[in-house]
């Protein structure tokens, strides 16, 4: 399975970002492989209208079967996301991937 | 560091004059952020000093050089937004028509368009008279807020209470439920909307909490000048207990937010009492759900 995170950087200590369509970046994690891949979003910061379908497109192309986030993802990234089967968790805010990680296999998000 | 939003849905709810006081009430345990960028009114009551300022860049919009052009009129018949105007025997753009799509840039033959990133106004950090830091912008005529400037002024605020080791950041938001919006609620610990009991401050506190579920936010509800109509204003404490939304204070309509207003004070500098009281219990209620959540 694969799993991403939005995180403040590119690390299993990395916290995760509650936003989502303003996520710093996204830490991705194939647990068949045992591999952590990051994608940069940080030229969001430039994107004045519109970052939440923008940054699901982004999401959608890397193909995760679930995303662990903070908050939940706005109107606009909510209707993307929702067409794309990506299973959304959210409650992880103030952890950092890891702990999110954790969590999230015992159940706790 | 937690991080509190205060919303409206719709304007003029008194939104601004609260978390104002709020402001106040916090003191200097809290980095302010105004992201009602548009009609950023808080520094009336507030006085922030303006201690550093910079430009914000956003959007880009055409510009021809007109000692490349070649006068073929390629751009004016592609523009959907009739931003390009013929004057004597040039080419020009009207700056506030165009919207920056740049097709017209990509269609010239000889490249005489670029885009050019537009100063759209100037964003600021001040002290202000709690001896609080502030983040707060002022736009330029005919630009618009957007989650862009939004998430700059909170990752600024986000930043300074880092740095200074401040628990809470107070931010008050714009009204609607567009991506100035969106964008201040994303990151946000505790919402607050702030409403009235008028058929259009109930409905538009509806739309806006759609938008707080789906972000899955915890929030209260503050409904000011309660008095103005009491079946309505059953009508939201309804709403809110159906949808767990905590009833955080009711408030009486009262002149006193003008009085103090016109002399540029919060209601908690002004000699008044009632308002002053709820406001503070409020504060109190505030901070104990956003750290309970």
């Amino acid at each position: 399975m694969k799993i991403a995170f939005t995180t403040k950087g590119t690390e299993w200590d990395s916290p995760i970002d509650p936003r989502f369509g303003r996520t710093d970046y996204f830490l991705i994690y194939d647990e068949e492989k045992d591999e952590l891949s990051t994608v940069d979003n940080t030229e969001i910061n430039e994107v004045a209208h519109g970052a939440g379908p923008r940054t699901a497109q982004k999401l959608f192309e890397q193909k995760p079967d679930v995303l662990i986030t903070g908050n939940g993802p706005g109107g606009n990234a909510a209707t993307v996301l929702n067409q794309s089967g990506i299973k959304i968790i959210t409650g992880a805010g103030a952890m950092t991937a890891k702990e999110a990680y954790d969590a999230y296999k015992k159940g706790e998000l | 560091m937690k991080e509190i939003v205060v919303i409206s849905g719709k304007g003029g709810t008194g939104k601004t004059s609260i978390t104002a006081a709020f402001a106040m009430l916090a003191g200097r345990n809290a980095v302010i952020a105004d992201c009602d960028v548009d009609a950023a009114d808080m520094h009336l009551l507030l006085q922030p000093d303006y201690a550093r300022s910079e430009d914000f860049y956003s959007g880009f919009k055409a510009k021809i050089d007109q000692n490349l052009c070649i006068k073929c009129g390629k751009c004016k018949q592609v523009c959907r937004f009739d931003a390009v105007q013929k004057i004597d025997d040039s080419y020009n753009i009207i700056n506030l028509d165009c919207e920056g799509c740049a097709y017209c840039a990509e269609i010239c033959p000889v490249k005489a368009i670029q885009m050019v990133e537009q100063n759209v106004g100037k964003w600021y950090i001040s002290q202000i008279k709690s001896e609080a830091q502030m983040v707060h912008a002022r736009l330029g005529i005919g630009a618009d807020n957007s989650g862009k400037l939004v998430a700059k002024v909170k990752k600024e605020a986000k930043n300074i209470s880092q740095e200074t080791g401040k628990d809470y950041i107070l931010v008050d938001g714009s009204p609607g439920i567009g991506c100035p919006v969106v964008s201040s609620l994303s990151g946000a610990n505790y919402v607050i909307v702030v409403t009235e009991p008028t058929l259009s401050g109930f409905h538009d506190m509806k739309r806006v909490f759609e938008l707080i579920q789906n972000f899955k936010l915890p929030s209260g509800c503050i409904i000011n000048k309660q008095d103005v109509n009491a079946e309505i204003s059953e009508k939201i404490v309804e709403f809110c207990t159906t949808n767990k939304i905590d009833i955080i204070s009711k408030l009486p309509y009262d002149e006193t937010f003008s009085e103090a207003m016109t002399q540029g004070k919060t209601i908690i500098e002004f000699d008044e009492e009632n308002l002053k009281n709820i406001l503070k219990d409020s504060w109190s209620k505030i901070l104990l759900l956003t750290d309970t959540h």
